[in-house]
């Protein structure tokens, strides 16, 4: 009876310390694989490109909506004790300490390292990987390593601009619809915000770059098993790197605030 | 007696309960050209995919030039693997290359080749696998056979002293088939390459083979000249031979033949 439940939780544990080895091996050999010879340019723009560039769109559609949405609720919110002023500072500590990377964080997670996960997974199941390896080309160095470049410098870029996005969709709703006063807005956005808060923002950006090209990359390179495999490997990857985004979200936000 | 280029000692592989390669020895001389027949699911693939390290055996070991595969580091065993091409069953092309960068991919990373020397090698070897001119297609835009030989022409690109195929021929019109069992004489004679073909096309393995041996259930049950194979008065040897299903070759044999007789409204006796 006992041995029943306990099996199978004996094994899913397993599995799962097997995962998370696997995955610290693969991530610790891209590390290492960073500064490795030859380096290839071309690959790592065209990276920069996927990344960055065509991400650009995403970022800014999704940055307005949200800091327009929350400013919205802050102002409502705030009339209730006519203290609209306070709206402009809340939302710009809102924006550039949590909206601005989680929503970049979790937008590229769905737009990038999907990308990266069917790509990378096609490329196993069509023995596209096994052929890398046999050309005396390590997989590691050549796919993984402009992935992570491109997300590591990228996410923190795409958070930069999703800040500036956020200001602009604060200002339009408190300035256009509200009716606030154009230059009280322009100073109280930065009132509760020091240089510190913006390091804390491109901090969490590095971080949440490298998870989301490591799990996609990790999840593609894994793949196994045809077109369902290939089907499944983005979806694990999304699911995987959104949680642990937001997991490393809130212990960054405990620990670099300090 | 010389080392041999490539030797197989002892080798077995399972894959959990079920086993792959059972104590497979095999070794192939310089300049030799081995050929590895064998049914559907045999672990013939298996055997050249230890052999190029992509698996690891479970017992035994491979050397390739004296060297053994699984015992390398990371960079020796890609120093071995410039010297080997390895052309795959399916050609396993870079879809997002065109078949120029796919064939120039190991030279602009492993060679300090000028872009002149670069085009010019390309060239060569799509030439020499009669590709020629197809430099700017896609993999998508190539027929299964051409594909097989743009992967050729990848793996010979770094001028390799050893060359793999993977069941070249498999799934391709008979006359496409004696083409790449051509091409892959040509390459044989002309670059003086040491070869293992693996196949199930009896007509090729015979033109190109010095030696064949043949894999029956994981174990190497013959490994001797073309013409001494042919006369292997093995059992399961004759019936490959043969393609007959009836015989010890398969576990579970198909049911016996129906005789003509037995269908009584055949369309072609009204």
């Amino acid at each position: 009876m006992l041995q029943t439940f306990l099996d199978p939780l004996g094994s899913r544990i397993l599995g799962a310390l097997d995962q998370a080895g696997d995955f610290a091996v693969l991530s610790g050999r891209t590390f290492r694989a960073v500064f490795r010879r030859p380096f290839d340019g071309e690959n790592l723009m065209r990276q920069f490109l996927a990344v960055g560039v065509n991400s650009v769109p995403v970022v800014v559609l999704t940055s307005l909506a949200v800091s327009a949405v929350f400013a919205v609720q802050l102002a409502f919110g705030f009339k209730q004790f006519q203290a609209e002023g306070l709206a402009s500072q809340v939302e710009g500590l809102a924006v550039v300490r949590e909206l601005a990377p989680v929503i970049t964080g979790l937008m590229l997670a769905g737009r990038v390292g999907s990308a990266m996960a069917a790509e990378l997974g096609t490329m196993q199941v069509t023995e596209q990987i096994d052929a890398l390896e046999c050309l005396a080309t390590d997989p590691i160095h050549y796919l993984f390593v402009p992935r992570l470049l491109a997300a590591a410098l990228m996410v923190p870029l795409l958070t930069g601009l999703s800040i500036y996005v956020g200001y602009w969709g604060g200002y339009l709703l408190l300035v256009g619809a509200e009716g606030q006063s154009a230059v009280v807005y322009q100073s109280e956005f930065y009132k509760l915000l020091a240089f510190k808060d913006v390091r804390i923002a491109l901090t969490k950006a590095l971080v949440f770059g490298l998870i989301i090209a490591l799990v996609g990359c990790w999840r593609g390179y894994r793949t196994r098993g045809g077109a369902e495999g290939v089907g499944n490997a983005p979806t694990s990857s999304v699911v995987t790197s959104s949680l642990w985004i937001l997991i490393a979200d809130f212990f960054l936000t405990k620990l670099l605030l300090v | 007696m010389t080392v041999p280029l490539i030797d197989v000692v002892n080798v077995s592989k399972a894959f959990g309960p079920k086993v792959v390669l059972s104590d497979v020895n095999l070794s192939v001389e310089e300049g030799e050209s081995l050929v590895v027949l064998g049914g559907s699911g045999t672990g013939k693939t298996v055997l050249l995919r230890t052999i190029m390290g992509l698996l690891t055996p479970d017992q035994g070991h491979i050397s390739v030039e004296g060297k053994i595969i699984h015992q390398l580091s990371w960079q020796e065993l890609f120093e071995v693997r410039k010297h080997i091409g390895m052309c795959f069953q399916m050609a396993a092309l870079f879809d997002s290359m065109t078949v120029f960068e796919n064939v120039a991919f190991s030279l602009r990373r492993h060679t300090t080749m000028t872009s002149a020397e670069i085009q010019f090698r390309v060239e060569e070897c799509l030439g020499l696998v009669g590709m020629k001119g197809t430099d700017q297609l896609k993999p998508a835009e190539l027929s299964g056979g051409m594909k097989r030989r743009v992967g050729f022409a990848r793996a010979i690109a770094l001028k390799p002293k050893i060359l793999l195929f993977d069941e070249p021929t498999t799934g391709l019109d008979p006359v496409m088939t004696d083409v790449i069992g051509r091409v892959i004489l040509d390459l044989k004679h002309e670059l003086g390459v040491t070869t293992i073909t693996i196949t199930h096309d009896l007509k090729s393995a015979f033109e190109i083979a010095d030696r064949i041996a043949l894999l029956f259930r994981g174990e190497v049950i013959a490994c001797e000249k073309p013409e001494a194979f042919k006369v292997n008065p093995n059992a399961v040897v004759q019936q490959f031979l043969r393609g007959d299903a009836d015989g010890p070759f398969l576990l579970d044999p198909p049911p016996p033949k129906r005789s003509q007789s037995t269908v009584s409204h055949s369309p072609l006796n009204v």
